[in-house]
């Protein structure tokens, strides 16, 4: 990859090792895309297809994945099928070529809801105390700053088992487990401090002469938070925002341990959606997929930020 | 990121007059800083701090959630000497030690490469970045749970691939099932979800070494070897080490895709630090005892927490 | 006497190069570091035994040295 050329100016790579770096990176995209390829592909296989060997790449693509995700379904005779009138719908149909009936609607659109619900509250509630407070940190001389900084921080980085554990006797004294707000709140008080320090450093960069402008003319501090600052920190807010969903929506280690039933998001109910004589992988698949997508769409809406989410707002290019 | 344009603002600059700051009426700013505080510091004292000092108690104790109406017995240190001399513990501290330095260290050689490559700005380059990007944003329990399927013997993709390349029969080996294989199988996996990371912290390193030192160098006619050498990783090493930090303390407590992938087996070779903690708080409900473990864990935690503050600080002044 | 003077100057600059907050925080960074090294290393359980003592000491030590001014 030597940059023979002195032509060229030091910075400008040579064509040749562009496309040498070009070939190698793509090649890695791909490599890395193959897993999450292969669970599209699975969630459109058939039972049978899933579990082929080889494994298979051309299959009659079939939606008995997301079928036997959204419902359950128990075995009868064919003669009792027989009996039977018409299937309701393209997924009875489905389960009776198996000698199956429909027998009601899964859990996996209650845990699904219970995601959606948890990780917006959460969200919401995090960004709203995580804007006041960055402003706060920002604009005004804050006794201990720095500590209470890190400490705002520090509570992210505890390792989510260790927490657990009395946040499980602290919820189960005051009737909060297995409960969304319970939930809720602990996915915003996780949420808050990467809230905070992002927020601060997008507030960080609006001047401030823009509030001391309005406060002369009359605004009152808060007024002019709410009418200047906020407006111009619309956009780190919504990346900020978006953060704190993918953060609450992948959750996983407070979700298994502190939910049951009740309160229990999609990511530990996924793994545990079983066919008969074992794992049903096409359900499996559709339901991580369908869990995914929502993710990936984001995650290129929020590809610009993506270095400062990471980073708690330190790094900014 | 300049994308907080202000054209609406057109405030011109006027003289502070002093009838002026008596119309700024309302709260002062010191009450105003408590009042945007505050809320934030009690949700963190009421949901991190209380549980935590109640953790710290209950780590000096005998109490067990599950007998929740047993008499207490006060023990003073003694379940922090017994996790400190337990060989049991000290073993699963190595497994985490394992699964920490080889993640790290693959993470870093190929986040490194590619953010190396990619700073070579070829044709497409942000595009292929944001795909290469999307493991990291992925529900690690969810995926890792994915590739449980990747990984079954006869039938998974993965097996496959590495049967259809060294020759060897699909069936022959589990990744998940056998005592050497499977501390490999989770490493695998957090390197493929985690790498994205380490890639895009020094990609933001490698951007951030001015031009001008290269011109320089090339000026003295040092090879690109040697440039790379005393320039470009020297320069990219806080962003190195920013992320290596980061890893480190995040794979230190990886939780969500072992307990999937492994759980702990087979037998207790994959047990991170983080598992056996959730098997004796949670399966055996020693909660004293898990709330001692915990404690250990936590205070490691925070020392390193403290160590990537610094490592962040030294960055932002960039 | 003049030995006297002299030790004391040099005390005195010692202290000022020393008690400052950047060799204090590498040092405890230093303690947090070996501690967690200790908590993993495979080789002498005593070493296991001792980490956490000695990370809880560095950690202590970080957080009151941050306070020393620059």
């Amino acid at each position: 990859m030597s940059v023979a050329n002195a032509a060229h100016s030091v910075v400008e790579p040579s064509a040749h090792a562009r496309r040498f770096a070009g070939l190698l990176v793509i090649l890695y995209a791909i490599i890395t895309m193959i897993p999450l390829v292969w669970i599209v592909l699975t969630s459109f296989k058939s039972p049978d297809d899933a579990i082929s060997y080889p494994p298979k790449i051309l299959f009659k693509p079939s939606v008995e994945g997301y079928c036997n995700l959204f419902t359950t379904r128990s075995r009868q005779t064919p003669e009792f099928i027989q009996t039977l009138g018409q299937p309701r719908g393209l997924c009875d149909s489905i389960a009776r070529s198996r000698n199956m009936v429909v027998a009601g609607p899964s859990n996996y659109v209650p845990r699904f809801v219970n995601s959606l619900i948890i990780a917006f509250g959460s969200t919401m509630l995090a960004v709203a105390l995580g804007t006041l407070s960055a402003y706060g940190f920002s604009r005004f001389r804050v006794p201990l700053k720095d500590d209470l900084l890190f400490f705002i921080l520090s509570t992210r980085m505890m390792p989510p088992i260790a927490v657990a554990i009395p946040i499980y006797l602290m919820y189960r004294t005051l009737g909060l487990s297995d409960t969304r707000l319970g939930m809720i709140l602990l996915y915003t008080s996780v949420n808050v401090s990467l809230a905070v320090w992002l927020l601060k450093g997008f507030i960080d960069e609006i001047p401030r002469e823009y509030e001391e402008a309005a406060m002369i003319d009359g605004y009152t501090r808060f007024q002019a938070f709410v009418k200047v600052v906020l407006p111009q920190a619309t956009t780190g807010i919504a990346a900020t925002a978006i953060f704190c969903l993918i953060f609450a929506w992948n959750e996983y280690a407070f979700a298994v341990l502190l939910t049951s039933g009740n309160a229990q998001t999609a990511p530990p109910f996924i793994p545990i959606i079983i066919g008969e004589g074992g794992q049903d992988w096409p359900a499996v698949a559709a339901g991580t997929t369908l869990f995914l997508v929502p993710i990936v769409v984001f995650t290129v809406l929020l590809r610009k930020h993506l270095l400062r989410g990471i980073t708690f707002g330190a790094v900014r290019k | 990121m300049n994308d907080l344009s202000a054209p609406s603002i057109t405030y011109r600059a006027v003289p502070v007059r002093p009838a002026v700051a008596r119309r700024i009426r309302g709260l002062s700013d010191q009450a105003l800083a408590w009042l945007f505080i505050t809320p934030t510091i009690v949700l963190l004292l009421a949901i991190n701090v209380f549980p935590l000092v109640w953790a710290i108690y209950l780590s000096f104790t005998n109490y067990r959630a599950n007998r929740a109406n047993a008499p207490t017995i006060w023990l003073g240190t003694d379940w922090y000497r017994s996790i400190l001399t337990d060989p049991d513990i000290w073993a699963a501290m190595q497994v985490t030690a394992h699964f920490v330095i080889w993640t790290v260290l693959i993470e870093t050689v190929l986040g490194f490469g590619l953010a190396f490559l990619i700073d070579k700005k070829f044709r497409g380059h942000g595009m292929w970045t944001t795909i290469i990007l999307l493991p990291m944003m992925l529900s690690p329990a969810v995926v890792g749970n994915f590739w449980t399927f990747l990984y079954q013997p006869q039938i998974g993709l993965f097996n496959y691939v590495v049967a259809f390349v060294t020759g060897r029969d699909a069936s022959s080996f589990q990744m998940l099932g056998d005592v050497t294989l499977s501390p490999w199988a989770i490493v695998i996996v957090d390197a493929w979800m985690w790498t994205p990371y380490v890639m895009l912290i020094c990609l933001a390193g490698l951007r951030s070494i001015p031009d001008y030192i290269y011109e320089a160098a090339e000026v003295d006619r040092a090879s690109n070897w040697r440039q790379f050498w005393s320039i470009t990783l020297p320069m990219a090493l806080p962003f190195i080490m920013l992320a290596v930090l980061f890893r480190g303390i995040e794979n230190f407590k990886m939780f969500d895709m072992v307990n999937l992938l492994t759980g702990g087996g087979p037998g207790s070779t994959t047990e991170v630090a983080s598992i056996t903690l959730k098997r004796a708080a949670f399966e055996s409900w020693r909660t004293g005892y898990s709330s001692a473990f915990a404690i250990i864990l936590f205070v490691t935690v925070f020392g390193l927490a403290n160590i990537y503050v610094k490592a962040l600080n030294r960055v932002k002044n960039r | 006497m003049s030995r006297d003077a002299n030790t004391s100057t040099l005390r005195r600059d010692l202290a000022d190069r020393i008690l400052r907050r950047g060799p204090l925080e590498a040092v405890a960074t230093t303690i947090i570091a070996a501690g967690v090294v200790m908590l993993m290393q495979p080789f002498f359980l005593t070493l296991y035994s001792w980490s956490f003592a000695i990370t809880l000491f560095g950690t202590v030590m970080f957080t009151i040295v941050s306070k020393v001014r620059e």
